[in-house]
C-alpha cells in the first residue's frame, strides 16, 4: 500500500499551494521593509502604545518612513493616538488596503479601522459561540493578513505595537523571521518588572534579540519647574537588565503632555523634543538604531 | 491529509462539487478514487473545521474572495465595514436574505465550493431565486 510520500499531489484538495502563495505574498510585503521592530512588555499599562508612537514620531525626524502594526488586536490604541479615526472609509484594491495616514504620514493598520464603529469590539462570528480555539486561530489569520495585505510600500522602520502579555511573540517570530529584535518597556514597580522579566525569559529561550530594556514613567517632570522626582517606588530597573543581561536603553520621565498630546491626534515628541522627555525618547531611539546597525554589520 | 483507495492503491480526489457544509461546522467532504469511482466523505466535528480553518484557505483553489485582501478577516470580523464585506454572492441570480445568511454562515474555506454547489443545482433546475428551500432541496441531493 502506497504511504503518504508516496501521494505526489494532495488530491486536489490546493491546500499546500495555497499556504505557499500566502508565505510568498507576506514576504513580497515584507522584503519593502528595511527595519521590523516589535515593542513590548509582559505587563499592560506601562505605556507601550505611547512609547510606540512617539518613538515612531522621532524616527520620522531623524528623515525615517515609518509604519506601525497595531498587534494588539482586541485592545487597538494606535489610530487613536495617531489621530486615524474610525470613520475614515478604507480603500481596498487588489494590491491590498491602503494603510492609514497618521500624524507626520505615519503609516498604520489596526483592527479599530476595520470595525464599523468606534465602540465595536472586535469579535469573530455573529452567534457569540465561537470557541477559544477559534478565537485564537482567527487572531492569528488577521495577523498575517494585516501584515501581508496592507500595501505598506517601502518603509525604514515597521514598529510592532505588541499587545500586553509575550504570547503573541510567537506568531510574530513565525510571520517574521528576520525580526530586529524586541524593545521591553518597564514601569519601575516590582510587579511590573517581574512579569517583564518572564517575557525577557521567553523571547531568550525562543531566540528572539532583545534590542534592550526601557524604563517608562522612570521619574516624574514637574511642568512649572522641570525638576524630577520619583513617580513609583520599586527596586532599580538597571539591576533587572543586570540579572537578566539585557541593556537598559532608556529612562523615560513621565511628563504630563505625552498623554495630552497624543490624545488630541498630536505627538508629544514632535513639539517637545527638547525636554527632559523627549531627549529621553530621542536617546532611547538612538541606541535602537545603533543596536540595528552593530547587528547589520 | 490524503486519502488512499484501498483496493486500487490510488490516491483519491477531493471532490469541489457536492459539498455541503452544515451550518454548525460539522463539515463534510467527499472525496473520489479516479480509477474504480468508489467514494467517500470525510465528516469533521467543529473543533477539526476549526483546526483546517486556521490555515486560512479554500479546500479546492483559491476563489476570487479568497484572493482578495483581507478575505479572512472580512468574512469572518463580526460587524466588520461594509467595505470588508465578502459574503454576498455574487452571480446573476437573486438570494433571500435566509439564503444570504446561510451560506454566510459556512466556513470561509468551503464557502466558495457551498456556492458553486447551490449555484450549479439553480441553473440545472432552470431556478431564478435561490432560497432557504432549495438550499435545502441541494442538501437532500448531495447527500450530506
Amino acid at each position: 500500500m502506497k504511504t503518504y510520500e508516496d501521494l505526489a499531489g494532495d488530491g486536489g484538495s490546493n491546500i499546500i499551494s495555497q499556504v505557499v502563495s500566502q508565505r510568498e505574498k507576506l514576504r513580497s510585503r515584507l522584503d519593502k521593509i528595511k527595519n521590523k521592530v516589535a515593542l513590548m512588555s509582559g505587563k499592560g499599562g506601562v505605556g507601550k502604545s505611547s512609547i510606540t508612537a512617539n518613538f515612531a514620531a522621532c524616527l520620522v525626524d531623524q528623515g525615517y518612513t515609518v509604519g506601525i502594526l497595531d498587534a494588539d488586536l482586541n485592545g487597538p490604541s494606535i489610530g487613536h493616538l495617531l489621530g486615524v479615526g474610525n470613520d475614515q472609509k478604507l480603500q481596498i484594491d487588489e494590491d491590498g488596503i491602503q494603510p492609514g495616514q497618521g500624524t507626520l504620514g505615519i503609516k498604520i493598520m489596526s483592527m479599530d479601522m476595520l470595525v464599523s464603529n468606534p465602540d465595536t469590539p472586535v469579535m469573530w462570528t455573529e452567534e457569540g459561540g465561537a470557541t477559544a480555539v477559534w478565537v485564537s486561530t482567527m487572531e492569528s489569520t488577521a495577523l498575517r493578513e494585516l501584515l501581508a495585505d496592507t500595501n505598506w510600500g517601502e518603509l525604514d522602520f515597521l514598529l510592532i505595537d505588541m499587545p500586553p502579555g509575550s504570547d503573541r511573540m510567537d506568531n510574530i517570530r513565525d510571520l517574521i523571521p528576520e525580526l530586529a529584535g524586541a524593545v521591553e518597556i518597564t514601569i519601575p514597580s516590582p510587579l511590573s518588572q517581574h512579569i517583564v522579566a518572564k517575557s525577557i525569559t521567553k523571547n531568550n529561550t525562543m531566540g528572539v534579540p532583545i534590542i534592550g530594556l526601557i524604563e517608562n514613567m522612570a521619574t516624574y517632570v514637574c511642568p512649572h519647574c522641570d525638576q524630577e522626582g520619583k513617580l513609583f517606588e520599586g527596586q532599580d530597573v538597571s539591576e533587572l537588565a543586570d540579572r537578566k543581561g539585557v541593556p537598559l536603553i532608556g529612562k523615560i520621565p513621565f511628563d504630563t503632555r505625552v498623554s495630552r498630546k497624543t490624545d488630541s491626534g498630536n505627538l508629544f515628541y514632535t513639539e517637545n523634543k527638547d525636554s527632559i522627555t523627549g531627549k529621553a525618547i530621542a536617546e532611547a531611539v538612538e541606541n535602537i538604531l545603533n543596536f540595528i546597525e552593530k547587528k547589520s554589520k | 491529509m490524503k486519502f488512499l483507495c484501498i483496493p486500487c492503491d490510488e490516491q483519491m480526489e477531493t471532490q469541489t462539487d457536492g459539498i455541503m457544509p452544515d451550518e454548525s461546522k460539522n463539515l463534510a467532504m467527499k472525496f473520489k478514487c479516479k480509477k474504480c469511482g468508489h467514494m467517500i466523505a470525510m465528516l469533521t466535528n467543529k473543533f477539526e473545521t476549526e483546526f483546517v480553518s486556521k490555515l486560512g484557505v479554500e479546500m479546492g483553489g483559491a476563489s476570487a474572495d479568497g484572493k482578495a485582501p483581507l478575505s479572512v478577516v472580512g468574512s469572518q470580523l463580526s460587524q466588520a465595514k461594509k467595505e470588508l464585506d465578502r459574503g454576498k454572492p455574487e452571480d446573476n441570480l437573486v438570494w433571500t436574505e435566509e439564503a444570504q445568511e446561510r451560506i454566510k454562515r459556512v466556513p470561509f474555506f468551503v464557502r466558495n465550493m457551498a456556492k458553486k454547489t447551490v449555484i450549479n443545482f439553480a441553473l440545472e433546475k432552470g431556478a431564478t431565486l435561490i432560497d432557504g428551500k432549495l438550499m435545502d432541496e441541494v442538501r437532500e441531493k448531495v447527500g450530506m
